[in-house]
């Protein structure tokens, strides 16, 4: 199987640390090709083009910081900011647009009403997204 | 600066932005687009049916039937200019490009105050219909403290940020153009098919037909009738292909909106005279849809279709009230962030990421407009006038916009070009945008000089804001008409 283009959504969780290195570790094999998304999501009471300075900063950091995690593993991804209205569909059109082969995503454990929860981002890009996926997700404590 | 130097009182650390990764995600498509718009014409139909007939009586279908040749002059414009232009100011951003800054403020301060009423109105009008359920919800009183409270249920929500769901929308819609597209099947093959003279009995029998005063005034309430042109045109900036998609989903809004409109108007004078129908206090005049499923020949047709229409139109006019509130604040952060409305307005709230101030202070705007409506039984057609007054004005300024641009950048790259041109000086100008132009601004007039209350409270808000604008643009040293001359006023 080859991943010569991986996109990888991240969110900011501890997830993401790994999710990054798996990414760089797949690719490097193929000399693939890794872009970390990720989505700031505008609520419909504001335009699109909203510049939210605390959500460009927290965006940024996190973006440096998987940037960091990337160079550690000695392989360089294409970092990005995206804004969107949701996070899945955004995710989903980001992979089309790029024509990648696989999107790997972290997830972490969430629980709601007592019971394990994917959220709302993750069952969409698993229901909509035009490649392989690959959920990796951090051990639940 | 070196990071091993030590920062000095007034060094200042400039850090840039990753901008060449922050791009805008646009995923709206047609159906999204369209059922954005319909939620708005659609939501409208449940009140201003009432409100025209009101004034029209059996003049209704024909004073739609003009209003709807203006709405197809004002979708034609918006169409070229969402397109051209696809951003989140609708015609405060054509007139921004066609005019200057100046202009720009007048068109969104107008279609504010359309936001503003737009959301009174829709609120005002949810108690009607609920009262086949829970009848003291026709009383004035109890119905418009009724509607101040979902006024202020919506406000908390949007300032906490809700997330709408694109799909849900399409659903209701779906529903919504179903059962009103029954209702109109069903009322011309029971009533108007069985007795057709009854529909010429109620639009020109005697006492009838309106005075020719009322005939024009009910023009000019029946664009009340007509939103929606404005919500697509803000959320151009957020489809995939907004050069196509955009004056697709308009053309889909002017067949769908002229067919139900004439369907409903006519179905509701076969199923009741004008003076029912244009009655708010023992007829229809708040509740017209509902008034149509009461007066269906057939008593399990109304059993059926009177609950659904209320449970509908409680819901679709929830979404209207709620699409007016969302247009305001994003109207005024579009203002704020183009120096035309001070920067307080699209502050945003640092733990729910919403314009909070704009949402807080125009729900309270909306909360005051209503309190006539304790007291006064017609209060609701005012407040329909004064959202025309403020439509019209803002339509008019967007007709002048593309007219402008026509003229001064002609070369600007038109996606979608109105055809059927006239030369002007070798320019090329929309005969519809003219129509339209004339006769928007002909309406407000008209509206304007016979109507005391819009006159009072529009002309109020207008100077208002431009007092606001004035005041504010003199205190950031800015010209009144370019934000880029700075100059002393």
């Amino acid at each position: 199987m080859e991943f010569r283009k991986i996109l990888v959504p991240v969110a900011g969780t501890q997830a993401d640390e790994e999710a990054i290195k798996l990414a760089c570790r797949l690719a490097k094999k193929d000399k693939g090709k890794i872009w970390a998304v990720y989505v700031i999501t505008v609520k419909r009471s504001l335009p699109l083009e909203a510049e939210i300075e605390s959500e460009i900063k927290k965006a940024e950091g996190i973006l440096d910081h998987v940037e960091s995690v990337a160079a550690e593993q000695d392989y360089e991804v294409e970092a990005n900011v995206l804004q969107a209205r949701e996070a899945g569909p955004a995710i989903v059109d980001e992979a089309v647009e790029r024509g990648t082969d696989l999107i790997l995503m972290g997830v972490t454990y969430k629980g709601r009403l007592g019971q394990f929860s994917l959220g709302s981002v993750a069952p969409y890009v698993l229901k909509n997204a035009p490649c392989r996926i690959i959920l990796y997700h951090e051990r639940a404590t | 600066m070196p990071n091993n130097l030590p920062l000095k009182p007034g060094d200042r650390v400039f850090r840039p932005r990753r901008i060449k990764g922050y791009r805008l995600r646009r995923v709206l498509g047609v159906p999204a687009l369209f059922s954005a718009g319909y939620g708005d014409v659609g939501s409208s139909i449940y009140y201003a049916l009432g409100i025209v007939a009101l004034v029209a009586l059996g003049a209704t279908p024909v004073v739609l039937a003009i209003a709807g040749i203006i709405y197809i002059f004002n979708a034609l414009t918006y169409a070229e200019g969402s397109a051209m232009i696809p951003e989140a100011g609708g015609s405060a951003s054509f007139a921004r490009h066609g005019f200057n800054d100046l202009g720009g403020f007048i068109g969104g301060w107008a279609l504010m105050l359309s936001y503003i009423t737009t959301i009174a109105v829709s609120a005002n009008t949810i108690p009607p219909y609920l009262s086949y359920f829970w009848p003291v919800l026709k009383e004035p009183a109890i119905g418009t403290a009724t509607a101040m409270g979902i006024i202020t249920f919506l406000m908390l929500l949007n300032v906490i940020g809700i997330r709408e769901s694109a799909r849900l929308n399409i659903t209701f819609i779906a529903i919504d153009i179903t059962t009103q597209l029954t209702l109109v099947v069903a009322g011309v093959v029971l009533i108007l098919f069985v007795n057709p003279s009854v529909l010429i009995q109620h639009m020109f029998g005697e006492g009838n037909w309106p005075s020719t005063e009322n005939l024009v005034f009910g023009v000019a309430l029946a664009a009340l009738a007509f939103t929606g042109v404005e919500t697509v045109s803000q959320l151009a900036q957020e489809a995939r292909r907004p050069t196509e998609q955009v004056p697709k989903a308009y053309i889909m809004m002017i067949i769908v909106v002229l067919v139900l409109f004439a369907g409903i108007s006519i179905v509701a004078l076969s199923a009741m005279t004008p003076q029912l129908l244009g009655d708010p206090v023992n007829g229809w005049a708040r509740d017209p849809v509902a008034g149509i499923a009461a007066n269906l020949p057939s008593a399990r047709l109304q059993s059926i279709f009177a609950p659904l229409v209320a449970i509908l139109a409680a819901t679709i006019l929830t979404t209207g009230t709620n699409a007016g509130l969302m247009g305001i604040s994003r109207l005024a952060f579009n203002l704020s962030s183009h120096n035309q409305l001070p920067a307080t307005l699209s502050r945003v709230h640092p733990r729910f990421r919403t314009p909070y101030i704009a949402i807080i202070l125009f729900c309270l705007v909306a909360l005051l407009l209503m309190i006539p409506g304790f007291f006064i039984n017609r209060y609701f057609a005012d407040l329909g006038a004064l959202y025309a007054f403020g439509s019209l004005l803002s339509f008019a300024v967007a007709h002048a916009a593309i007219l402008s641009l026509r003229a001064r950048q002609p070369d600007l790259p038109r996606p979608f070009k109105i055809g059927g041109n006239i030369r002007v000086k070798g320019r090329e100008m929309p005969i519809t945008a003219i129509l339209g132009l004339i006769s928007t601004s002909a309406v407000w007039v008209v509206l304007t000089a016979g109507q005391p209350f819009t006159r009072v409270v529009g002309l109020i808000w207008m100077l208002t804001g431009l007092f606001i604008y004035y005041i504010y643009r003199r205190k950031e040293n800015l010209s009144l008409t370019h934000a880029g001359k700075t100059k002393n006023i």
